[in-house]
């Protein structure tokens, strides 16, 4: 299969990935999760990944975000090769650099949201830019429910509790896995149009891995993933666009 | 049921280890109590059997009462006339007069050749007649003949270095004289007798100098081939004079075994109770596992519930599971055991305590006694826990539980604080009111319980103060002090196994360390003594007479009061006197007397403290009747009522002379020595130690010195009942290790996370860590502050035995407290190990 998309013009680009395998197991019982895949992420942009079960998106978010180590191939966050960083670079890496969405259990049930937020700069032992973290949490709308504890919010207030926790350091680049999979049409929503304003209006770099069509209409481009290989892209998607395309995929 | 039991045991390994040790430890030390127990009542048995396998029936004087210490009761000696009468009795081969007394060895050199712990040293006749030896038997040399020859121990001829030929000069209660060994002695297969130093003589020598000529200690008698030892001792009994008894020779061997193993008691009891608090400690460890297991498996539970099982089965599956952990751990228990028992001989001979060697005894009786506790203790710890899992309701295995922490209710506050208010009271009324002493240790016990049932409420109140200063090591440090506060049953039951073992080795050492300074205070203020004569090691039994006599010649010295102790019965009831020097007493010591002198003794005096004439109503002039062991009941006279009790052993007071009239074996026990006003107190020391050069038995001590020496005794037993305590805290470090193991599997997601967003390892070890430190320090605190409480109120209550002053050792208490930290720095190694290692994928990926 050719790919047949571009991945150069852009303002610049965040997070490449270059020949990228993994492969799980050994010999003729390993399991080929990614094939192979090139793939170049822009700055600024708010970039999907969607593709069926096992099509291996989330393996790919996985090594670009420096959670897991690909079999073959190099990773460059910005100028840094990552694949071949020491636990403790990478560690601080993610740290500084890249903020994290998973799917559920984002947070920490002993620390409040406004703890939880802070972590990541905490951890690092600095100080969080008030100013920046109020801005967030206005945005997100979680003022007056800084200094509840995660038992206590919604799960769509948690999952805003996160994004903002994600953003709080200003990473070069944020990484969503399925942030809306464990949350109704209204909370997904409210989600994904926040991060679709940080892209815009904050210029932060977003990647997100779904396999909902209408989350992945909240991006400017989505890739689309089968078999371990990127097989298209599309920008400026909508959801009916996006679903007419994961259909012929799945046919 | 009980293939999923099994199977839940076998896939946490680390937790399944950790929990078997912790109640194997417990068990390993009462099976170790026990076999050594029974291996010392056999090794004493066959000594002493082997040392009268020759002698068919003995004739002795009737003890008064027998004794609970010593080899042998002591008795009245027995006249040398019976001996005619024991000889022409029908059945008897040989009859022979044996004397034992104090004898103590000295070397070429000059220096005392000391018992090993406890075991005395003595002189004996040896019998001419071969077959009444027994089993003890020349093994180099030659038997002793004549006033100036011996023959000794051969452990004692090898520790000093004393060979054949040569002279030795020997200590006894009377003058000491010079032999030359002939010989050295064997016992059976052993070298010594259970750590007795013996010197041997022929029966006319030993009559001189171990007791006096015309009399023996008793008769040893040998039957005629074919004549039963217990007609043979009937048919002494018929000839022999009013309270004079025949005995076989069994019934001898049997008394003096039973006597050494009564003194060795003490230690069964000891090493009892410190098993005890092992296994008490232990089911803590089984306790919290047991919740850990319940809580974890709600879902696992909840499911079995769903599909048919009944409340009843889910208990009976956890139970099971404790069963089969019990019996496990016991039988690892009884192996260790066998470490164990090896490693207490080997301890008490390191203090000294030596015992005969025989091979180690596992009875029936200590496997099963250990299977039964080890079980029976597993199981009640799982009880609650267990009947927690029956109240899992099957809807939970539909809910998203995430272990949570249980708020402890107001009715375990409650009901902690009724309990702990009870025992304070108990204390306080032990110690201040009218209810005795006994209250004390009752209320310290009780108050104990208290802390313990309310340590949950106050485990995060607790974490969180003593986590404060976390702060400064960063927001791991700050993540480890809420982990630590988050489960405060958790926290609180781990904290509390610690809590015990620091407890109970800081009353010990207030307790020592008042011991010590009471016993400071007591020469301070009762004596104006400046020198101190006392027995040439620790152990020591005593001094000879002679050493007061030699010391009153030095220049310098102007008052020499010889003091001793023994034991008597007043009313039937068991009690210690002194025996002074009605003389010189007064000038050295200050008896505080309200009624009466001590110079007025005389031969049939005795003084009583105020606390007894006021119980007792007695007043000066008034009869006591002394039951003395050797010579039975005296009519004693008061004849004055003394208040300063302290330095002097109980509250009766006789003259040397009465003490000496009725126990012959008397020896000084110490003696206080004045020196001239002018002369200087380290010139007379010098003078008195030269003086005393060929008297190794005894030595001079200034007051510090003689404080040294008491403190130096006090130490010895509190390193050794603290490191029986260690055990206790070992296994309350491995509940640490287990606690934190199971919390670092439960916050498996929790370190992904933190892991994702950054939290390089070390970070996430030093979160661990922390936490460890935090729990760890709030056992080590609290149990501290119970310690030192409870040693206080110790001390306070054995006020009237002469613990006077209270001291609280604050550098030692410190050092627990940092080490208990310290330690829980170790014990966190393994579990931050395993947190650090959390595969961050695998936490943060929802399955």
């Amino acid at each position: 299969m050719t790919s047949t998309t571009t991945t150069t013009v852009s303002a610049g680009t965040a997070v490449r990935g270059v020949e990228l395998s993994k492969k799980y197991g050994e010999g003729p019982a390993a399991v080929v999760a990614l094939d192979a895949v090139d793939v170049s992420i822009e700055t600024g942009r708010f970039t999907a990944i969607m593709g069926p079960s096992g099509s291996g998106k989330s393996t790919l978010l996985h090594l670009l975000a420096g959670l897991d180590r690909p079999s073959s191939g190099q990773i460059y966050l910005g100028e840094t090769e990552i694949s071949s960083l020491k636990d403790k670079q990478l560690t601080l890496l993610r740290r500084d650099q890249i903020g994290f969405i998973f799917q559920a259990f984002n947070l920490l049930p002993t620390l409040t949201a406004a703890e939880n937020i802070e972590l990541p700069i905490r951890i690092a032992g600095r100080k969080p830019d008030e100013f920046w973290v109020r801005t967030l949490v206005e945005t997100v709308g979680l003022t007056g429910r800084l200094s509840h504890r995660p038992a206590q919010l919604s799960g769509g207030q948690q999952q805003r509790v996160a994004a903002a926790r994600a953003l709080a350091s200003r990473p070069r680049i944020v990484f969503a896995d399925e942030p809306t999979g464990a949350l109704d049409s209204r909370s997904s929503a409210d989600l994904l149009g926040f991060l679709r304003q940080a892209v815009r209006e904050m210029g932060q770099t977003i990647v997100m891995v779904t396999h909902d069509p209408v989350a992945a209409s909240y991006a400017d481009r989505v890739l689309f993933l089968a078999d371990g290989r990127i097989v298209d892209e599309m920008h400026d998607p909508t959801a009916e666009s996006v679903f007419d395309y994961m259909k012929s995929l799945g046919a | 049921m009980l293939t999923a039991s099994l199977r839940g045991m076998l896939t946490h390994r680390l937790r399944l280890v950790l929990t078997t040790v912790s109640i194997a430890l417990g068990v390993a030390f009462l099976a170790g109590t026990l076999m050594l127990t029974d291996t010392m009542k056999l090794a004493f048995n066959q000594l002493f059997g082997k040392v009268t396998a020759g002698t068919d029936a003995v004739v002795r004087q009737e003890a008064a009462y027998s004794q609970t210490s010593g080899v042998a009761p002591a008795r009245r000696p027995i006249e040398a006339s019976v001996l005619d009468r024991v000889r022409k009795v029908e059945g008897v081969a040989a009859a022979e007069g044996s004397v034992s007394g104090y004898a103590l060895l000295t070397d070429t050199a000059g220096r005392a050749v000391l018992a090993e712990g406890g075991a005395p040293t003595m002189g004996y006749s040896m019998p001419s007649d071969e077959a009444l030896r027994g089993d003890v038997h020349v093994r180099t040399g030659r038997a002793p003949t004549g006033p100036s020859e011996v023959a000794i121990d051969a452990t004692s001829a090898d520790k000093g270095d004393i060979a054949l030929g040569s002279t030795i000069k020997i200590m006894f209660s009377g003058p000491a004289r010079e032999f030359t060994v002939v010989g050295t002695v064997g016992y059976g297969d052993e070298t010594d007798l259970g750590g007795t130093t013996a010197a041997h003589f022929d029966t006319a020598t030993a009559q001189q100098v171990l007791g006096a000529p015309g009399v023996f200690n008793e008769i040893q008698v040998r039957g005629a081939d074919g004549v039963d030892d217990v007609v043979l001792a009937e048919r002494l009994s018929a000839v022999v004079p009013d309270g004079v008894e025949a005995v076989t020779g069994a019934t001898v061997a049997k008394e003096a075994s039973d006597s050494i193993t009564k003194n060795f008691m003490f230690l069964n009891i000891m090493f009892g109770v410190f098993a005890g608090i092992s296994l008490f400690v232990g089911s803590f460890i089984i306790w919290n596992t047991f919740t850990m297991i319940v809580t974890q498996r709600a879902r696992e539970i909840a499911l079995l519930r769903s599909i048919g099982a009944t409340r009843r089965q889910v208990r009976r599956s956890l139970l099971l599971e404790a069963t089969v952990l019990g019996v496990a751990a016991s039988v690892l228990g009884i192996g260790l055991g066998a470490g164990v028992a090896t490693g207490l001989t080997a301890l008490m001979g390191a203090l000294g305590l030596s015992l005969p060697s025989t091979s180690l005894q596992v009875q029936p009786r200590t496997v099963w006694l250990s299977l039964v506790v080890g079980v029976a203790v597993t199981v009640a710890a799982a009880f609650v826990p267990a009947r927690r899992a029956m109240k899992v309701l099957p809807i939970e295995a539909l809910r998203d539980a995430t272990p949570g922490a249980r708020t402890p209710s107001k009715r375990r506050a409650a009901i902690g604080a009724v309990i702990a208010a009870l025992g304070l009271a108990a204390i306080l009324n032990g110690l201040y009111g009218d209810g005795g002493t006994t209250l004390v240790p009752i209320g310290i016990l009780t108050v104990m319980i208290g802390v313990i049932t309310l340590a949950p409420l106050a485990a995060r109140p607790l974490a969180s103060a003593i986590g404060a200063p976390l702060r400064w090591r960063g927001f791991p440090g700050e993540l480890a002090r809420q982990n630590a506060m988050r489960n405060p049953r958790r926290t609180a039951s781990t904290a509390a196994a610690l809590m015990i073992g620091l407890a109970l080795v800081v009353t010990m050492g207030v307790f020592g360390s008042s011991l010590k300074a009471s016993f400071g205070t007591i020469l301070g203020e009762s004596t104006n003594a400046e020198l101190f004569l006392t027995p040439a090691s620790a152990q020591g039994a005593g001094f000879s007479s002679e050493v007061s006599k030699i010391v009153a010649d030095v220049p310098g010295v102007s008052v020499v009061s010889p003091t001793s102790w023994g034991t008597a019965r007043i009313g039937g009831a068991a009690t210690t006197y002194s025996s002074v020097d009605p003389a010189t007493i007064e000038s050295a010591l200050n008896l505080e007397m309200i009624a009466g002198s001590a110079s007025r003794l005389g031969s049939d005096g005795v003084l009583v403290s105020d606390e007894k004439a006021t119980e007792k109503g007695w007043t000066v002039g008034d009869t006591v009747q002394m039951e003395f062991p050797t010579s039975g009941t005296q009519s004693l006279r008061i004849s004055g009522v003394f208040a300063g009790s302290g330095f002097l052993n109980g509250s009766y007071v006789i003259s040397r002379a009465t003490h000496e009239a009725n126990d012959p074996a008397r020896l000084d026990a110490n003696a206080l020595v004045l020196v001239d006003k002018g002369a200087s107190v380290g010139d007379v020391q010098d003078r008195i130690a030269a003086a005393l050069a060929g008297h190794p038995d005894a030595q001079v001590l200034d007051r510090a010195g003689y404080e040294k020496q008491v403190g130096g005794m006090v130490n010895q037993v509190m390193a050794f009942v603290t490191v029986m305590l260690l055990l206790a805290v070992v296994i309350a470090l491995l509940g640490i290790v287990n606690t934190l193991a199971l919390s670092v599997f439960e916050r498996t997601r929790e370190l992904g996370l933190l892991r994702a967003v950054g939290m390089t390892r070390g970070q996430v070890r030093t979160m661990v860590r922390w936490e460890s430190v935090v729990i760890s320090l709030i056992g080590a605190l609290v149990g501290a502050g119970l310690g030192t409480g409870f040693g206080v109120a110790l001390s306070q209550s054995l006020k009237g035995d002469g613990i006077t002053e209270v001291a609280v050792p604050g550098g030692q208490i410190t050092f627990y407290v940092i080490a208990a930290a310290l330690a829980g720095v170790l014990a966190a190694v393994g579990p931050a190990r395993s947190a650090a290692r959390v595969d961050v994928l695998r936490a943060v990926v929802t399955d």
